[in-house]
């Protein structure tokens, strides 16, 4: 091992630098103030550390950056506290080496011949802050992302190079993926070889020159005895401040995790990006002047500064270093310290109040978290895309929102908001909560669902696209999310499919697609209907008792069953059935003449109840032309019917039925003894009373001419004896005989034919 | 014999002991970060297959199962395809549908009654086990479980 190191040393040398490093002689006045470029140096070095680590498991692209922090702060053992100490690290530094310059400041220690390694100090300040700037993007949640968006939009407005830079570092039109690519290799690479060579440069030139032995002119440096080495005397005191500051470092990691707020939805416009406390004075001072020469507050100002600070040795170039000699120095210094503070302290009062919590209002936020109000819900910014955001609209009614909760739809018919049945005190404490919301409200922390969200969800309108997405592939979402997860919504707000035609044609796509129903629908929805209604092979023959039984009975969205079936076939569709394949029993021949098989038979048997299940009772009126069977009271009433249309009783009875000769033996009055000769005078209806008794051929049967003679039978009853097959005059004489003669003298055709 | 530490020695040992101490401490976090995830095994979940008494005895059923798997930060739904044999005596068997060969699909032929590999015209039994052709091993099993009348399945690297 001794030999292995020897070897080494010969070669590189290296062994001895490093012990010579260490050994290095210091002179007497330096002390506790001297510890904090170490410390520093400390701080870079967790920094490196911390930030190494946490680079093995974070992915910069937009999709995947803010599910991997998530998965570095939830999933990894000790990941938030890396990512913790990184972030406290990146805070403390700033300080650290704001102290650090204000002691060589006040030291005078810049002064020749170390004017360089201030500026190499200036130069890695400002690399610190470009780390900050950078790595402030790289979480990609909402501040990260609309910060970044600020600056660089800040950027632009500087004059001339503004917008080319920032277009540059956002290497397009829009911050996005190229975007964070950039600021992630600036902020691991470019920055970490800059920041490197700079400390070797810095420290290394600490070492070759000397610590500045504090108090002494320019000139008499080399008659200052060294009394200490760095090693250990002053090693010791910066191992009990690198100690004391570990303490802090740690302790803040552990009690304040990095905050990290909702991933970042460039579509969020409620979102509000606070500036963080110390670039306030910058604020500040921006407001200090007009619009247009905003610039001079945001740029040239600040750029001032820093070239004033990176050309300090150059402009105090006197050999004192005692601080009372060199106060024009101390003072402008300390009155430019001081500005900035002052505008930062201005700048906080400007800082939205915190937002501030009863315990009520506190259990309140934490069912709001728990019931996932935030999945729809923002609050100024963060939060789903699909109800209104809760930061916005001014202070609410503790009973409108109250009412609101149990029922959304009462508010407005068309929301899609589910309601919420909650426990008193739970609902007490989400309603103050609520009411408290306000425009400096933040969403608070959710905690990481598992499974993430996929990518495909932050996608820009993703909320009005999901249904493209459902249709493509059901079973993707069916993978996450159950059936009720759809119907929260959908239950106000149908999918468009869902239209007035939609009974017709739903079963088309459950059968081709059986997963596009399960998307929403759980397994036994099409049974609730089915179970009674299923078009297969036997339900031809239930179809009836079943429309008999549920018909009005059963209701699907609003629609009796009967109903539903006016959805697909109109009335006329039964006809195409029942008109030709009718039931069994219409099928006996002549169904409907017979009285002993007939349709009268049935319907007397069975009653009419069993007609109507087929036949609006009304049916029977049809033929019949008065209702059947005959109503109460037929036998006194049925005379009048009888005279007013007497056919109407032939089409069943005739008057041999011994119906009708149990009461009508006896003839009529009117057929008096000369009836036989009076009956063409009394007769004034043409005959119709007649056929109640005597049949429908009752006339032709004597007369063998229809009676009374059809219109034109002056023109038309020379045909009768052609009709008959008789020719000639033989056949007048004998048609006058057998028919006219009856009624008529032969004179009477003697006054048209003229013998 | 007593030994009287000077200042300086003081000052080396409390030196050496803080800095081991911050390195310890600075250190130990980062390297179970970066280390013990490494060899964290991710326990297979059980996967519903459907309902244990659907499946048709004698008759292998294919089952595709989609399930999330972790990958790091990326989730990743996961299809694949497993076989459920029912037994006569009412037990159930899972298996792979990867044929031992040559890594190709098989399906069920239900002619041969045989599970039939297109690559290489291997055929495996209702079982499993090589019928025919150039297969090494039988088709591998995936442990199963019926709970409330719901089979699940576990796949493991078998």
């Amino acid at each position: 091992m001794r030999k292995l190191l020897d070897w080494f040393e010969r070669e590189t040398g290296l062994i001895s630098a490093w012990g010579r490093f260490w050994t290095q002689p210091l002179p007497p006045g330096v002390g506790w103030g001297h510890i904090f470029g170490a410390l520093t140096l400390l701080v870079l070095v967790v920094l490196f550390l911390t930030g190494g680590a946490l680079m093995f498991y974070y992915s910069p692209t937009p999709d995947q950056a803010y599910a991997s922090v998530q998965y570095i702060e939830h999933y990894l053992p000790a990941g938030r506290f890396i990512r913790a100490l990184h972030y406290w690290a990146a805070r403390l530094i700033v300080p650290l080496i704001i102290i650090h310059i204000l002691r060589v400041f006040f030291w005078g220690a810049y002064k020749r011949p170390r004017q360089m390694i201030w500026v190499t100090g200036v130069l890695l300040l400002l690399s610190v802050i470009g780390y900050g700037l950078t790595g402030y993007a790289l979480p990609w949640d909402q501040k990260a992302y609309w910060g970044t968006v600020v600056r660089l939009k800040i950027a632009e407005g500087v004059p001339l190079v503004g917008e080319a830079v920032a277009t540059f570092l956002r290497g397009g039109d829009t911050v996005g993926a190229v975007t964070l690519m950039r600021f992630f290799v600036l902020h691991v690479f470019v920055l970490s070889v800059l920041v490197f060579l700079l400390v070797a440069w810095h420290v290394l030139q600490v070492r070759r020159m000397g610590v500045t032995p504090p108090g002494v002119r320019v000139n008499e440096e080399a008659s200052v005895e060294k009394t200490q080495r760095l090693y250990p005397e002053h090693t010791a005191r910066i191992a009990v401040g690198a100690v004391i500051l570990s303490v802090l470092l740690i302790s803040l990691s552990l009690v304040f995790p990095a905050p990290l707020e909702p991933r970042a939805n460039p579509m969020d416009t409620a979102y509000k990006p606070h500036p963080d406390f110390y670039v306030l004075w910058m604020h500040e001072l921006v407001n200090f002047f007009p619009p247009n020469l905003e610039f001079l507050g945001s740029f040239v100002l600040p750029t001032l500064l820093v070239v004033l600070l990176l050309i300090v040795p150059f402009i105090e170039r006197s050999p004192e270093r005692q601080p009372r000699k060199r106060l024009l120095a101390l003072s402008t210094g300390t009155l430019t310290l001081l500005i900035i503070v002052g505008l930062n302290v201005k700048g906080m009062e400007a800082l939205p109040e915190p937002e501030r919590l009863s315990p009520l209002e506190k259990r309140g936020q934490q069912v709001f978290v728990e019931l996932k109000c935030y999945s729809c819900h923002g609050i100024n910014g963060g939060g789903g895309p699909v109800g209104p955001d809760l930061g916005l609209g001014g202070k609410r009614d503790p009973e409108v929102v109250r009412n609101l909760l149990r029922n959304p739809s009462a508010h407005n018919p068309h929301s899609i908001m589910p309601a919420y049945h909650l426990s008193p005190d739970k609902e007490a404490a989400l309603v103050a909560y609520i009411v408290n919301i306000g425009p400096n409200s933040k969403m608070p922390p959710i905690p990481p669902t598992e499974p993430e969200k996929p990518a495909s969800h932050f996608e820009d309108n993703w909320f009005v696209n999901h249904k493209f997405e459902v249709r493509k592939d059901p079973g993707n979402c069916s993978d996450c999310h159950k059936s009720f997860f759809c119907q929260a919504c959908h239950q106000n707000r149908r999918p468009s499919s869902h239209d007035a035609q939609w009974l017709k044609f739903h079963f088309g796509n459950a059968a081709e697609r059986p997963e596009m129903c399960a998307a929403c629908h759980s397994p036994d929805y099409c049974e609730s209907c089915h179970k009674v209604m299923r078009h297969d092979t036997q339900w031809i023959q239930q179809h009836g008792s079943r429309l008999a039984q549920f018909g009005d009975k059963l209701q699907w969205a609003g629609q009796t069953m009967h109903q539903m079936c006016y959805q697909c076939h109109t009335p006329q569709s039964c006809q195409g059935c029942h008109s030709g394949a009718l039931p069994a029993s219409h099928k006996v021949a002549n169904f409907l003449r017979d009285p002993q098989v007939g349709h009268g038979k049935l319907a007397l048997k069975q009653g009419a109840t069993s007609c109507n299940s087929c036949h609006q009772p009304q049916f029977c009126q049809s033929c019949h032309g008065l209702p059947m069977p005959h109503p109460e009271g037929w036998d006194s009433n049925h005379p009048q019917v009888g005279h007013k249309n007497p056919a109407l009783c032939q089409r069943c009875h005739s008057f041999q039925e011994e119906t009708c000769q149990t009461c009508h033996q006896a003839p009529p009055s009117s057929h008096t003894e000369d009836f036989r000769k009076e009956h063409p005078r009394r007769i004034t209806d043409s005959g119709a009373s007649c056929q109640v008794c005597h049949g429908r051929n009752a006339c032709l049967n004597c007369h063998k001419t229809p009676m009374p003679h059809p219109k034109n039978w002056g023109e038309t009853h020379g045909k009768l004896g052609q009709q008959r097959g008789w020719k000639g005059y033989d056949a007048v004489k004998k048609l006058q005989k057998a028919q006219c003669a009856t009624c008529h003298d032969i004179k009477y055709c003697n006054q048209c034919h003229q013998p | 014999m007593e030994q009287r530490w000077t200042r300086r020695e003081w000052l080396a040992t409390l030196v050496k002991t803080l800095a081991t101490l911050l390195a310890i401490v600075y250190s130990i976090p980062t390297l179970v970060m970066l280390v013990v995830p490494a060899f964290r095994r991710q326990k297979n979940p059980w996967i519903k297959v459907g309902k244990a008494d659907e499946f048709p005895v004698g008759e292998p059923k294919a089952v595709t199962l989609s399930y999330q798997r972790r990958d790091g930060w990326v989730i990743r739904t996961v299809r694949s395809t497993v076989y459920v044999v029912a037994k006569p005596d009412g037990s159930l068997k899972v298996l792979s549908n990867i044929c031992t060969h040559a890594s190709c699909a098989v399906r069920w032929e239900r002619s041969r009654s045989a599970f039939f590999c297109p690559c290489h015209a291997g055929y495996f039994d209702a079982e499993g086990k090589v019928v025919q052709g150039p297969a090494p091993r039988a088709l591998p099993e995936y442990p199963h479980k019926v709970e409330g009348g719901l089979l699940y399945v576990r796949l493991e690297n078998v």
